[in-house]
């Protein structure tokens, strides 16, 4: 079985994207084998009202039956913008979200932001992990209207250090990591952090160059399968595990890999 | 209300349920729409897809790879050349850093030539120089070819366009031998919206500069590195649409979906070569996951880049 993790419709602003809708999605994921898919609305990135994003995603999963069981919805929320909180009681009490995905960089917040603490603890409170990105897109080919990484722009790619702060502040929430890119050395403090956090990553990220080595350094309970799709392309996350020989990952971490971990953060 | 299915029905069809996991809509948590489609047809599901098979099922020639600069010594490349199917690799070690005097790119070179010993079954050098040094550069690409390497690959030290480069260029073109330079199209370098400066290496090829220079040598062989090391894909693949001897690597650390299927659009099945740039996972699968043909894949991954080899008679059975 094979749950991705990290896949999204919706629309990015500078870029035509392909297999950006549940359909599309849908098909794709019988092409190659994926059995469920955790998604959000990229929309809500650019939205300044996230929730109209939310909406748009709850009605097109509903919108065909065989979407139901293949989809698991995630809100995007911005905790510094009005109705944040009703936003996130109806996504997850009446829409049946299963988790949020936070973007400080495009919304315009610090992650330390008290307003993002508490949506995190919120999340957390509802027993329900949250993913926050190193990046969206690979800022060397960004357009000019997209968010700058200029050498001394605060607004940069982030790397593991800049996800830290969140995850030291509300140690005891479920954390989903995506899109693994930059640096990802850290002191025995902050990898203890991680290994003692409820955390995955997903698989898609360039900074996984060696699948192997990145389950020795952070464990093989830290991992699970993601896309980034429609950014990123549908098969290179899962080249990641599906390369790796029996003597660098049993059956038992295959599976872990491909959807064990997936379930547990995501308690189904 | 007969959207639901009931779950004996459910268990039966849905390899979900033969995986042990049983996922209603209750458990998803998105309550069904009143009016929603195709109620009776809850299809399932995903293929049973096997990716390494389909890795497996192409030749595969890496045409930018790099031995000595990112990871390591040669061992690295073939244990990924192994575990992803990669026939061989065309390795190279540019001037990446310093003045790229004669004595240091001889010594990249021979770094190079070490490793063709070590593996000459899988890896093959391509030499490296710097222009500014004329009368070594020539010497070098003699040297280099005698000892059995197969192209070009250079830096930033000077722009593909560059005057001073056009002596290495007519050498090549007789050599019928491809010239692969380092490129970028990126917001604030080399001349592209340079408002943005992000102040890097402003030697580096852009696409303008590569076309000025397959204008004035259609002969030439001309390699655009790594349509995905980061740089606007889009941009150079559109430019490069009207010059049939631009050629893109595909290599690169980028793997946006629809890089391959675009740059098939802009430039035709004949004018991409695989190439890795040691980012290997995404060399791979960004060409499996594109809409290219059976075909149009073996030709990206093996036959485009052997037909380049065939004119020097460097070629791969």
């Amino acid at each position: 079985m094979l749950i991705d993790i990290n896949a999204y419709v919706g629309h990015w602003p500078f870029m035509q994207l392909k297999y950006n809708t549940c359909d599309a999605l849908h098909e794709r994921m019988n092409k190659f084998g994926v059995d469920i898919s955790v998604i959000s609305n990229l929309n809500g990135i650019f939205y300044k009202n996230t929730q109209s994003a939310n909406e748009e995603l709850f009605e097109e999963i509903r919108s065909k039956v065989k979407f139901r069981d293949r989809f698991i919805p995630f809100a995007v929320i911005n905790p510094i913008y009005a109705g944040w909180r009703d936003d996130l009681d109806v996504c997850i009490s009446k829409y049946g979200f299963k988790g949020v995905r936070i973007y400080p960089k495009y919304h315009d917040f610090e992650i330390l932001d008290p307003a993002c603490i508490e949506l995190v603890k919120r999340v957390r409170d509802f027993g329900l992990p949250v993913a926050f990105n190193f990046r969206m897109v690979d800022s060397r080919q960004r357009s000019w209207i997209d968010i700058s990484n200029l050498k001394n722009n605060v607004i940069r790619e982030w790397n593991l250090k800049n996800i830290l702060p969140i995850i030291k502040a509300v140690p005891d929430a479920k954390y989903m990591i995506l899109n693994f890119a930059n640096a990802a050395t850290l002191n025995a403090e902050e990898l203890a952090l991680i290994k003692n956090t409820d955390l995955i990553f997903d698989t898609s990220g360039r900074t996984i160059t060696n699948m192997s080595d990145f389950l020795k350094n952070y464990g093989s309970n830290k991992f699970a399968f993601g896309t980034h799709s429609p950014i990123l392309d549908y098969l290179t996350g899962l080249l990641r595990i599906e390369s790796l020989s029996p003597g660098e990952a049993d059956d038992t971490i295959m599976e872990m890999l491909r959807s064990g971990n997936a379930k547990k953060i995501l308690s189904i | 209300m007969t959207n639901y299915i009931n779950r004996r029905k459910f268990v039966s069809r849905t390899a979900l349920s033969a995986a042990g996991l049983f996922v209603s809509g209750q458990i998803m948590g998105i309550p069904r729409s009143a009016n929603l489609e195709d109620t009776l047809s809850l299809e399932y599901p995903a293929s049973p897809y096997n990716l390494m098979k389909d890795v497996m099922k192409y030749r595969k020639l890496d045409s930018h790879v790099h031995a000595h600069l990112f990871d390591g010594g040669p061992e690295g490349n073939v244990f990924f050349a192994d575990r992803l199917g990669i026939d061989k690799m065309y390795i190279s070690l540019p001037a990446y850093s310093g003045e790229g005097t004669p004595k240091e790119f001889r010594s990249y070179n021979d770094l190079m030539l070490k490793c063709m010993k070590q593996y000459p079954d899988r890896l093959i050098g391509q030499f490296t120089l710097n222009a500014i040094f004329q009368k070594e550069s020539m010497e070098e690409i003699k040297r280099c070819v005698d000892l059995g390497m197969v192209g070009l690959k250079v830096y930033t030290q000077l722009k593909i366009n560059d005057p001073l480069f056009y002596p290495i260029i007519e050498k090549m073109i007789d050599l019928k031998m491809v010239i692969h330079m380092h490129a970028y199209a990126q917001l604030g370098l080399g001349g592209y919206r340079m408002k943005y400066n992000i102040g890097i290496r402003p030697n580096t090829s852009i696409p303008e500069d590569f076309v000025e220079v397959a204008k004035r040598y259609p002969e030439a062989m001309l390699q655009y590195a790594h349509i995905g090391g980061g740089g606007d894909w889009e941009y150079a693949c559109k430019l490069f649409s009207k010059h049939p001897n631009i050629y893109v690597d595909t290599s690169g650390s980028n793997n946006a979906e629809n890089m391959i299927d675009f740059a098939v659009k802009c430039l035709g099945e004949d004018r991409l070569f695989f190439g890795s740039d040691n980012c290997y996972y995404q060399s791979v699968g960004k060409i499996l996951a594109s809409n290219l043909t059976e075909n149009q894949k073996k030709k990206v991954f093996f036959d485009n880049y052997n037909t380049i080899l065939k004119k020097s008679g460097r070629n791969v059975d």
